[in-house]
């Protein structure tokens, strides 16, 4: 999949340089794509809810691990006593079967672990990406070749197999959300971050501007971050918007099979887990965790879109805007394009 | 070194735990009240009876069976000596004779037990069924190669220990020298000590006939030569498919406790428990004639059956002697203190820990360690009542007094199995509990071996988990006796004493019981030794399981003994 992501990357963006001016020009091309804002919202509120879930919970006068014995129907199997699964002014969404543990607690507190793990295996991939992207780019013919294989090798690596095997070998003691966002962020995605990278780095070492700074005398590690990051910014925000969601749903798939956060702490997959036998007898207690889910992945996905679009001069020109130029540049763009093949040619060759 | 006699219910666990997947067939439900659907409910003799079930019937061998498999479709073509009185509950807990023509006749100090052969009985080709080729049957069960049956006969029988077979002594002349066959009708059994309860050991498919000229070693499961109602004249994929032909040979007169109403069983398993529930709710085609012996329902699909009333009148209920229980290491801290036990005692709310379990329908609160049921002598007692919802101020209280006047915390180990049994739910209904009372419970939670071995072995054995633990028949000494006398802790091996209990005095009690052999006499002394040994909170018991098991439109006269609490196949009809 991730393959899929990096071929899919649009050739234009490696030479998008988002200055002061570039971020403005930015938010101006993300805010004329309608469902990008829609989603921006919605990613803005799951994020709130998830800050704020001790708050909504205490103004429903409830919490996410409490049992509630008598609002299930023990002699039918523990099923939630009234329509709609239990809904009720104390239980908004209902509670669970068999516990009668507050569902819109559970789903609150669920999205704390399903956006934190997902967001901080996101930051880990970014920093091993571009670190050793940069470093692979910038680095000699050995530094190069290894840091290129090691990608390899986590590029080809089955991300669950592996992911389970890790879960279950270190000590339940240790804390299991920062362990599930460490074994997401380690095991998948930055790889291939890392060798995008790489190719960048390669196509930017050659241009006039850094051989300048080169040429003056600067180091390397001062070069990568005053000439180099900016320049790596774009793709690298782009990509991380495609990591998001990707992590929700393998953190909810590690929860699902048994391995991510512990009990009680409640996680979208998780509460998937016990739910599904329930999709007949309780069908709410399925749609919850998995409407939650289907939203968030939905809303990071739309925006990495948006975020993606607004990056990429071309598509930017597709949309007409951003660029000032309008149909007229269409030639232009393609002259750039073979351009910059030209000069990944060269990079590739160096 | 004994195995813990059940076997995972619900969800096909069975197969991976440490118990022999071929005692799969001793879990089960039972029924008290379900008498078939409408209509005419008289049972007649004809149709193909299906089976639906979630394990293979692996192990076709009546060597490496672990349990008799009471119900189930072992029954149909093996005969023992003795066997399960085929009725509706607590009197189908009782032993009956099966081949003999009683449950045995004992010595004086219950050693040496004789039993006679009924006349007329016949193999499915029509040779006679001798004394000799049940003798070598047992013999069979002692070769490794045969391995899986329970361990008591080599417990038990005199020599038992060291003999290793009929395949390795073939040059000798006379196998075991405990099991005398003065004649053809006649086999006598000499037992390294006394064990009133050889009647109930006697119901095993180790006591099953096997012609010694027809005997194929490790290929014999394929073919088993029966002695019941029916023959096996189809098993594919090991065990996968099966069907089931009457044995023509075989005689309702010299049987008084298989019906063999249907002219045919047809076998099919490897299939999954939601889609086995899902056919028989369903029950179209040949599904309408059809029952499992192994699936039970779960809280959603009972939840979702007992909504329908059609439904809700094809459900039979059973009951198995089985407790779910906290088990305590008293040589960990703060285990050790028998204060801080009894405070967990009275914190635990046993309403919440039944609905974990399924509910009301599918689990009993327990107070006792041994089932409730009267075969096992059960004798209620509540020495530290936690009523429905726990007594968190009496908890804290003992808390108090035991120096945790703070509060404590401790780790609970569970396994991560999706059993209902010692699974997270029902560690997190023990953790929300015992919060109340002032005690934070960390969850350890474990691979299911790895938690089967962890608790199993007294290096690695955990201060605070989840445990439970079936019988291998309906009585207080396969109960008792792994999990208390002192001197079956194992300490280089599977150990079931879990509490570490060395007790002089409940030893001898034990043997003391073992001499009896009235067991109705037995099982009162059984029931007071229970709650004599519950006084010291090694265990908390939790719940019993109750058993609900659906059965297709057409299926009569539904018998569900307290035994295993197993639908009987040998007492359907389809007809």
């Amino acid at each position: 999949m991730s393959e899929a992501l990096l071929t899919s990357q649009p050739p234009g963006t490696d030479t998008a340089v988002p200055g002061a001016s570039g971020a403005r020009q930015f938010w101006r091309r993300l805010r004329t794509q309608r469902a990008a804002l829609v989603a921006a919202a919605v990613v803005a509120l799951l994020v709130l809810v998830a800050l704020a879930a001790p708050l909504l919970t205490a103004i429903e006068g409830q919490d996410p691990t409490t049992y509630h014995p008598s609002l299930v129907d023990s002699a039918r199997g523990g099923v939630p006593i009234g329509s709609f699964g239990g809904v009720s002014a104390e239980h908004w969404l209902g509670v669970e079967p068999q516990t009668g543990r507050d569902l819109f607690a559970r789903l609150v507190y669920g999205a704390r672990v399903s956006l934190g793990v997902a967001l901080a295996a996101t930051v880990v991939q970014l920093l091993l990406g571009v670190v050793i992207g940069v470093a692979a780019g910038l680095g000699n013919r050995w530094v190069d070749l290894l840091l290129t294989r090691i990608a390899d090798i986590f590029v080809a690596m089955p991300l669950m197999v592996v992911a389970l095997a890790l879960l279950a070998v270190v000590p339940t003691s240790f804390p299991r959300p920062v362990l599930v966002a460490l074994v997401v962020g380690l095991v998948s995605g930055w790889a291939t971050l890392a060798k995008m990278v790489r190719a960048q780095t390669l196509t930017l070492k050659e241009l006039d501007y850094v051989a300048a700074a080169r040429l003056s005398g600067w180091s390397t590690v001062r070069i990568a971050r005053r000439e180099l990051l900016p320049g790596l910014a774009a793709p690298v925000i782009t990509f991380a918007a495609i990591l998001v969601p990707s992590n929700i749903t393998v953190e909810a798939a590690l929860s699902f099979l048994g391995v991510g956060v512990k009990p009680p702490t409640p996680s979208w997959g998780q509460m998937l887990t016990s739910a599904d036998v329930w999709y007949q007898a309780a069908p709410q207690y399925l749609l919850l965790p998995a409407g939650a889910l289907f939203v968030t992945v939905l809303a990071f996905t739309v925006l990495g879109d948006g975020v993606r679009t607004a990056l990429d001069p071309r598509a930017a020109s597709r949309l007409r805007i951003g660029t000032g130029r309008g149909r007229e540049a269409k030639p232009e763009t393609k002259g750039e394009t073979s351009r910059k093949a030209r000069r990944e040619t060269k990079g590739v060759a160096s | 070194m004994r195995q813990p006699s059940v076997i995972a219910r619900r969800v096909a666990a069975a197969s991976v735990s440490l118990v022999v997947a071929a005692g799969a067939a001793a879990c089960g439900p039972e029924d008290n009240d379900a008498n078939g659907a409408g209509g005419d409910s008289t049972p007649h003799k004809g149709g193909t009876l299906t089976v639906l079930n979630a394990n293979p019937q692996q192990d076709f061998d009546p060597a490496r069976l672990y349990t008799s498999g009471g119900g189930n479709v072992p029954s149909l073509v093996f005969r023992t000596l003795t066997t399960r009185n085929r009725e509706n509950g607590e009197a189908g807990a009782k032993v009956v004779p099966d081949l003999a023509t009683d449950t045995g006749r004992p010595n004086k100090d219950a050693t040496v037990w004789t039993y006679t052969l009924k006349e007329g009985l016949k193999y499915e080709d029509g040779t006679p069924i001798t004394s000799a080729d049940i003798k070598y049957g047992i013999e069979r069960s002692f070769a490794p190669e045969l391995s899986g049956g329970a361990p008591y006969l080599r417990d038990w029988l005199v020599g038992g220990a060291d003999y290793e077979g009929p395949y390795k002594d073939r040059g000798d002349k006379g196998g075991l020298d405990s099991i005398e066959t003065p004649d053809a009708r006649t086999i006598v059994f000499h037992l390294a000590k006394p064990e009133g309860e050889f009647p109930y050991l006697a119901t095993q498919t180790q006591f099953a006939p096997v012609p010694k000229d027809k005997d194929t070693g490790t290929k014999y499961e394929e073919h088993p030569i029966s002695s019941g109602p029916y023959k096996v004249v189809r098993n594919e994929n090991d065990g996968e498919r099966l069907v089931l032909e009457r044995n023509t040979y075989w005689s309702a007169s010299t049987d008084a406790e298989r019906k063999a109403y249907p002219d045919k069983i047809d076998v099919r398993s490897g299939l999954d428990s939601s889609v086995i529930n899902q056919r028989l709710s369903a029950s179209q085609g040949a599904d309408a004639a059809a029952v499992t012996t192994d699936t039970n329902l779960g809280p959603a699909e009972l939840a979702k059956v007992t909504g329908d009333k059609e439904l809700a009148s094809r459900v039979g209920t059973g009951h198995f002697g089985y407790t779910n229980y906290i088990a305590f290491n008293p040589t960990i801290k703060p285990f050790d203190n028998v204060k801080v036990r009894q405070a967990i005692a009275y914190a635990i709310d046993r309403s919440s820990v039944i609905n974990a379990a399924g509910g009301s329908a599918l689990a009993e609160p327990a107070t006792t360690f041994l089932p409730n049921q009267k075969s096992f002598g059960h004798t209620p007692y509540d020495h530290f009542p936690a009523g429905e919802s726990g007594n968190a101020a009496k908890a804290r209280e003992l808390l108090k007094e035991a120096g945790h006047a703070n509060g404590l915390t401790v780790t609970l180990t569970h396994s991560n199995a999706k059993d209902f049994e010692t699974s997270p739910e029902i560690a997190t209904a023990i953790q929300d509990a015992l919060k109340k009372a002032g005690i934070t419970v960390r969850l350890q939670g474990l691979e299911e071996n790895d938690y089967s071995d962890k608790i199993h072995n007294v290096k690695t054995e955990p201060g605070f988990f989840l445990a439970h633990w079936g019988a291998d028949w309906p009585s207080g000494g396969p109960f008792l006796v792994p999990i208390f006398d002192g001197r079956q802790i194992v300490k280089d091996g599977a150990n079931f004493n879990t509490g570490l209990l060395d007790d002089k005095s409940v030893n001898a009690e034990i043997d003391a019981i073992n001499k009896l052999t009235d067991l109705d006499a037995a099982a009162k002394r059984w029931g007071a030794l229970d709650k004599k040994i519950g006084e010291q909170a090694l265990t908390v018991p939790l719940f019993h399981p109750v058993y609900k098991r659906l059965y297709g439109k057409d299926v009569k006269n539904v018998v569900i003994s307290d035994w295993t609490g197993v639908l009987d196949i040998s007492q359907v009809a389809v007809k």
